[in-house]
């Protein structure tokens, strides 16, 4: 047989098997199971359910019988919805007001605590500590404070601005902004975290190099610092549009979107529709228009990170 | 020793299977006609979370463990996740066996897609409920004819005070509806918010007490069943009437009305910062124990003699899952919680304050009990209450309607037209 070998010509398919030459190695079935298992595991509890949800959109179902298809009739629907707008325009409010003022505090109170000083670990513990709460304990604390005779009413009182006293959650023109309160305090801490290990991550030496130019504090911090953060800024807003699109359990647990609908927001009025008025197609519509805007939001702001980077 | 490689291959198909199981039973819009196993305990799913009629009914399954018909599993969920979850729990291949819920408008619509287990050959067969009235024996019949519920308590909704406030303030009971009117200026002349609502936090559906009292008391309550059907609009000028008469009694409501949950609202009254409350007798689970001796009631006044008076009633009680495979021993358990002694055993662990539905059993027997129950029996006609003479579905749109109307009356017409959209998209569903 070896003898024989050489005088072969080599096969045109078979040659690389094998050998060191050839890219394609066999895929032990223990590594194949790790990549195979947990991928049925999201396929069935993730991707099947988004699945059915975007199908459940395109019918009409109570919950109880066999849905109904009706195309894209709950969008139609939702065009001249009322309460869907209002929806929209709070949780447009909720991004803005939600996720704006708790990256701009949270960066804050890092920059403030960024610095190893005496006592600074127990400042850093007590902003984060809000965050270790479950947002329905935060929200029913939150709802005592509110209340006609709550602490809030009680201090205003006290200081003399009785004029101010008010049915904090009972008012559609504060029951918004009084929401945004408690979903603030929980998400700074939060924020502030992910801002205090960027800052730890930037070289110390490009604040000597600026210092030695003769940079002030502030430019250190416009040219230097913020510059630097640019990464933790895209972690930071997929965070605050993520949490900001599916903020529930606190607007829920204070005022259920109302009163009257001020301060629904999309997550709200899905849920609402879905599990109290039983319009399950309608419902699973709109957590389509929640993922799209979602999607959209970070994809878009991803895009053009990169964009920059490159 | 075992072999690790038999081990790994046993968990990875151990996983696939589980992995194959949830993607099967993840497929939520399929029907399924499998029955659930016909072997275990019956399961019994309870709403009543509330601590006094949990412990009830832990009494009461108890009791029923202790005869001869076998073992019940009581799983208490929270009112809120049981409403949600029911439609669920119904559709499931393997539901739960026994239910507490609502007869009605609501256990038909469940029965219209036979998802309920027909109870008629029960209702023939046992000596207690061929007893029950016509009243309770219409209620538990779907529009199919077939008995889908039994009945187990009833309460009454009314004008609840404090005798020793009351006393304090030199007032007493009205009688017509100026009486109620002038009874309102006297508290309000001495400081106290005359009329207390609850209608806050997460119970917005209280106000539609005030809703349903004053229909039937101005329109009837043929014509309320009929407009919560969707045989009306909530736009008609019958309806438009009703907010008219709301509007006047508007100036003595609670200020802190829509911002205060009934429970809060019960310890305003019970404090004297209100006068009164319209309520159902539930809301005693949130008074202590030692002032219940000092709350009394009256009837929602008559608003025009000529409509035949109508009172708020609203029974609870049991139906079954058509999908049980259990149905011969779930028939034996209703059939017990039918009985005077079933009753009794819940009135006796609860807070007291309901009626028991079989005739033969005994009520707490206390003055409030009494005149509760002569309260209804006086009733020409009984309503159930704004979601169960419609649908749970509809009463967020009630809520959404009432409330705003309570804030901004003028805004009636554009209220009652946004009213009649949502209810009809709920309808048309």
């Amino acid at each position: 047989m070896a003898v024989l070998t050489p005088a072969r010509p080599a096969p045109a398919v078979t040659p690389a098997r094998g050998r060191g030459r050839g890219p394609v190695r066999r895929v032990p079935p223990l590594v194949l199971a790790f990549v195979l298992v947990p991928l049925l595991a999201e396929a069935v509890w993730v991707f099947w359910p988004a699945l059915q949800g975007f199908y459940l959109a395109l019918t009409s179902w109570d919950g109880v019988s066999p849905p109904r298809f009706i195309g894209l009739g709950n969008f139609r629907e939702m065009a001249g919805d009322e309460v869907f707008r209002t929806a929209a325009i709070d949780t447009v409010l909720w991004l803005v007001l939600f996720g704006g003022l708790s990256a701009l505090l949270g960066l804050a109170t890092a920059l403030l605590l960024q610095q190893e000083r005496r006592g600074v670990g127990f400042y850093r513990a007590a902003l984060f500590l809000p965050v270790v709460f479950s947002l329905v304990a935060t929200a029913l604390v939150w709802q005592a404070i509110y209340q006609p005779d709550g602490v809030l009413n009680q201090l205003l009182d006290a200081v003399g601005l009785e004029s101010l006293r008010h049915a904090w959650l009972a008012d559609q023109d504060t029951a918004l902004y009084a929401v945004i309160v408690p979903a603030l305090w929980r998400q700074i801490g939060y924020v502030m975290v992910l801002y205090l290990a960027g800052l730890k991550g930037i070289d110390p030496a490009l604040y000597e190099a600026a210092k030695v130019d003769g940079a002030s504090a502030w430019q250190r911090l416009r040219h230097v610092t913020l510059p630097q953060l640019r990464s933790v800024n895209a972690v930071v807003l997929s965070v605050i549009v993520i949490d900001s699109l599916r903020s529930f359990d606190v607007v829920w647990s204070l005022t259920r979107g109302g009163p009257y609908h001020s301060s629904e927001l999309l997550s709200t009025y899905m849920y609402s529709t879905a599990f109290q008025s039983l319009r399950l197609g309608y419902g699973s519509a709109l957590a389509v228009v929640i993922f799209v805007l979602a999607f959209g939001v970070i994809c878009s702001y991803l895009v053009r990170a990169f964009r920059e980077a490159d | 020793m075992s072999n690790p490689h038999t081990s790994r291959r046993r968990f990875l198909a151990g996983l696939g299977a589980t992995g194959t199981a949830a993607l099967l039973s993840g497929c939520v819009t399929s029907t399924s006609s499998s029955k659930s196993s016909s072997s275990g305990a019956v399961s019994l799913q309870s709403n009543l979370s509330a601590p006094q009629a949990k412990a009830a009914m832990e009494d009461l399954v108890a009791a029923y463990g202790k005869k001869d018909a076998g073992r019940v599993t009581l799983n208490t969920v929270a009112a809120e996740t049981f409403r949600t979850q029911l439609p669920t729990y119904l559709t499931s291949a393997n539901p739960p066996d026994v239910y507490t819920w609502y007869p009605g408008s609501v256990a038909d619509a469940y029965a219209k897609k036979d998802l309920l287990l027909g109870l008629d050959d029960l209702w023939a067969s046992s000596p207690d409920l061929k007893r029950y009235s016509k009243a309770l024996n219409t209620l538990c019949t779907a529009s199919s004819g077939k008995k889908v519920f039994v009945p187990s308590t009833y309460y009454w909704w009314g004008m609840f005070y404090r005798k020793s406030n009351f006393e304090k303030w030199g007032v007493s009971e009205p009688r017509t509806w100026d009486d109620f009117l002038d009874l309102c200026d006297k508290l309000k002349s001495k400081g106290v918010a005359p009329i207390g609502l609850g209608a806050g936090g997460n119970t917005p559906w209280v106000a539609s007490a005030w809703f349903d009292y004053l229909d039937i008391r101005i329109n009837g309550a043929p014509y309320h069943r009929e407009l919560l059907a969707g045989k009306h609009r909530f736009d008609d000028p019958e309806v438009r009437k009703v907010f008219d008469r709301w509007t006047e009694l508007l100036p003595y409501f609670d200020p802190d009305g829509t911002a205060l949950a009934f429970q809060d609202a019960t310890t305003a009254l019970l404090n004297g910062r209100t006068g009164m409350m319209l309520i159902g007798t539930f809301f005693a689970d949130a008074a202590p124990k030692d002032a219940l001796d000092d709350i009394d009631f009256f009837r929602f006044p008559v608003i025009d003699p000529k409509v035949p008076l109508a009172e708020e009633a609203p029974v609870d009680g049991y139906f079954a899952s058509a999908r049980t495979g259990r149905a011969e021993r779930v028939t034996e358990l209703m059939g017990y919680l039918a009985t005077a002694q079933a009753q009794e055993i819940y009135i006796k662990g609860s807070s007291g304050t309901v009626l028991p539905c079989n005739p033969d059993a005994k009520d707490a027997g206390t003055a409030l009990v009494k005149k509760g129950r002569a309260h209804i029996d006086e009733a020409v006609e009984i309503t159930q209450f704004f979601n169960r003479d419609s649908s749970d579905a509809l009463q967020p749109t009630a809520d959404t309607a009432l409330t705003k109307f309570i804030a901004k009356p003028k805004s009636i017409g554009s209220i009652l037209t946004d009213w009649q959209r949502d209810a009809q998209k709920i309808w048309s569903a």
